[in-house]
């Protein structure tokens, strides 16, 4: 495996998915006649890695090929299916999309279809939350999860037990590094540490007194990242001492020798998941939920967990996964985003998340 | 050749094939699309745009609200509460264009006349390297800085292993910078500050610079100096009152170029300004983002910044008309 992780090359995937989308409608009528299923997931890295160790086992259990097809991201391929579902054309028979843009796309209604979730029976083996409930029934299948974690340069200072160990000034002065953008996790974090989590971020005054806790962790902070390969860099080479960033890539990282060592706290990191979702107009419903019930099972889930790093949406126990391989990709407790408030609350979060950075 | 006789026979090609007549109408008619495809249409759908509506949950819908560009100038609680976050964005967007290409101006100016002084060879070996710089992309420049100014591999280091840092510790002036944000408990550190953001956007027109104020430059005639020398001016006042005020117009036109070129100058700022230092350019950029999709307040962002753009350059054109007239 290599540092070159999938975020980062979600970027690169983005201009050639429009080729991958050509290219995949062209190749259809040539299989016809065979099972097949069109797939999205996002360019590079993580694609490769689906076309390479996931899509074949499915090939040969089910005897359903899979086309897949490069997706930007999610929020931007929400853009591209906004425009092509109405015009009758369907780039994919699932998508993979965040649970943000899952929940977006299930209220512009008309981009996702339903699921007969008793064909995906394994389903069950995921925990509830992981089966999302649109106003249209069933409407999305957890395909994998990712966790966003505490990361600390250990030659420099001990590992915190607690994220409130980050506003302490006499040990992290201009020292960490976290990200910019209001929805990546800092605001949930600070709720869960100092106030009651979710329940905090759903008023304008809860979100408020997060942004005041936030305010006083400023002095501490020597880099607002916006792209993940700063925060990379500014662990490597020593500019920043502590943050917030990817589980998975933190400890490629550390196996490569460098000085970085992610760890949970007790109250837990931020874990966010994407899910496979059914296009709305595909006639693949059938192979469809097939692939979702392949996915749901634990063997696959703990294939994915081993060969892209994604985190298990299933038990630990109901997988072999090794405690090793568990550790590098998971952990407990987990916190997790207020989707809701990002999305009914998304401009006042974000103009009162911006004027907290921008005053001096 | 007359002008007569241009006419005639621009007339006589004219009658002789109205195939040429054809291929040029078709030139001109290809060049028309592409010039409205790819440069009016998306600059009029930036404008439309900007009069759109976000919908939160969801993206934005067509429609006609002035609310973005109440919302650039008050924020979007007002009345209840007014924000100036998106002026004082516009104002670092001004404060870091005007600041570094004035540096880089500045700099480049007493280079390039050096550069008229050598031999025509050595200065053309010197405008092929500068032109060669050019092709090195704010991203490529950035990532270099980056890595000169960082804490291993950069200036830090430098300053930790020559003793520096110990010694500023010693006479008592770390407290100072890291007071400045120039330094936290271990070590100096210059990013992310103005100081490495100037120095970058500097960096980055510097080679503008050289190159637009070389023909200017070359073009002065040395005996006007010399004789004012020979009248005993000091060489300050040959400079003052001589060299200067013959390159004020080239000296002017180059600083509002490279000014508005900075005007949108996003890696540089988005990585190594403070976030209380942040600019219009970058803000644009969250906001049309995907995991934001609010393009109508992006857009709005964008038209005022082309605006002011605009102002700033008229302004700078009656200066040229005025110092002209002069």
């Amino acid at each position: 495996m290599t540092t070159f992780n999938r975020r980062t090359l979600l970027k690169t995937g983005a201009s050639i998915g429009g080729l991958a989308v050509a290219g995949a409608a062209l190749g259809t009528p040539l299989i016809a006649q065979s099972r097949s299923l069109k797939v999205g997931s996002y360019g590079g890295y993580f694609e490769n890695s689906f076309k390479e160790f996931v899509y074949p086992e499915f090939t040969a259990a089910t005897g359903i090929t899979v086309e897949s097809v490069t997706q930007p991201n999610s929020a931007d391929w929400l853009v591209t299916m906004q425009q092509a579902v109405p015009a009758g054309s369907i780039p994919t028979d699932i998508s993979l999309y965040g649970r943000d843009s899952m929940i977006k796309a299930s209220r512009i209604g008309g981009l996702i279809a339903p699921l007969n979730i008793s064909a995906i029976p394994k389903a069950e083996n995921l925990d509830g939350y992981f089966v999302f409930d649109g106003p249209e029934g069933p409407q999305g299948v957890g395909a994998m999860s990712w966790f966003s974690a505490m990361v600390v340069n250990p030659n420099q200072v001990d590992i915190p037990a607690s994220w409130a160990d980050f506003w302490d000034t006499d040990k992290f002065e201009a020292s960490l590094g976290l990200s910019n953008v209001h929805s990546n996790g800092l605001l949930d974090i600070t709720a869960a540490t100092f106030f009651d989590g979710e329940e905090t971020m759903m008023s304008n005054e809860g979100i408020l007194a997060i942004l005041d806790k936030v305010r006083e962790l400023k002095p501490n902070v020597t880099l607002w990242w916006n792209a993940e390969s700063q925060m990379e860099q500014g662990m490597k080479n020593g500019d920043v001492i502590g943050g917030q960033y990817y589980l998975d890539v933190a400890n490629l990282m550390a196996a490569d020798g460098f000085p970085i060592k992610a760890t949970f706290p007790k109250e837990g990191n931020l874990q966010d998941y994407g899910s496979w979702c059914l296009t709305a107009g595909s006639e693949k419903s059938a192979e469809a939920a097939e692939f979702m019930n392949y996915s749901s099972d634990p063997a696959t889930q703990a294939l994915m967990s081993r060969k892209i790093g994604t985190a298990p949406l299933v038990d630990k126990a109901m997988t072999d996964l090794t405690d090793d391989e568990f550790n590098f990709v998971s952990g407990s407790p987990s916190i997790k985003p207020a989707y809701e408030a990002y999305l009914d609350n998304e401009t006042f979060i974000k103009e009162s998340w911006d004027k907290m950075l921008a005053e001096s | 050749m007359t002008i007569a006789d241009d006419i005639g026979m621009r007339a006589d090609r004219g009658l002789d094939s109205s195939k040429g007549i054809n291929a040029k109408a078709v030139l001109y008619g290809v060049l028309t699309t592409i010039m409205v495809v790819f440069c009016i249409l998306p600059f009029i759908l930036v404008i439309v745009i900007s009069f759109g509506q976000k919908v939160d949950g969801a993206g934005w819908v067509w429609a006609f609200t002035l609310a973005n560009y109440q919302r650039f100038f008050v924020g979007l609680l007002w009345p209840d509460e007014v924000t100036f976050l998106y002026l004082q964005q516009l104002g670092y967007s001004f404060y870091f264009a005007i600041i570094a290409s004035v540096l880089a101006v500045l700099t480049a100016l007493p280079f390039t006349l050096l550069l008229t002084r050598l031999r025509r060879s050595t200065q053309a070996v010197w405008l092929v390297f500068i032109l060669a710089s050019l092709s090195m992309s704010e991203v490529f420049i950035v990532m270099g800085w980056d890595i000169l100014l960082s804490n291993n591999s950069g200036l830090p280091k430098l300053f930790e292993v020559t003793g520096l840092t110990q010694w500023l510790k010693d006479v008592g002036w770390f407290q100072t910078l890291r007071d400045m944000g120039l330094a936290n408990p271990r070590n100096v550190k210059f990013k992310p500050s103005s100081f490495a953001t100037i120095l970058t956007m500097s960096y980055l027109v510097w080679p503008y610079a050289v190159i637009l104020l070389y023909p200017a430059l070359s073009r002065l005639d040395p005996s006007l100096s010399e004789a004012a020398r020979t009248m005993g001016a000091s060489r300050w006042t040959v400079t003052r009152t001589v060299t200067l005020p013959s390159i004020r117009l080239p000296l002017l036109g180059t600083t509002l170029l490279l000014f508005v070129f900075l005007l949108g100058s996003y890696v540089s700022v988005s990585v190594f300004a403070t976030p209380d230092k942040q600019t219009t350019a970058v803000a644009i950029y969250s906001n049309i983002r995907g995991s934001n999709m609010d393009a109508p307040f992006g857009s709005a962002q964008a038209v005022i910044l082309l605006i002011s753009a605009s102002i700033c350059l008229y302004f700078g054109h009656l200066l040229n008309n005025k110092a002209e007239a002069r």
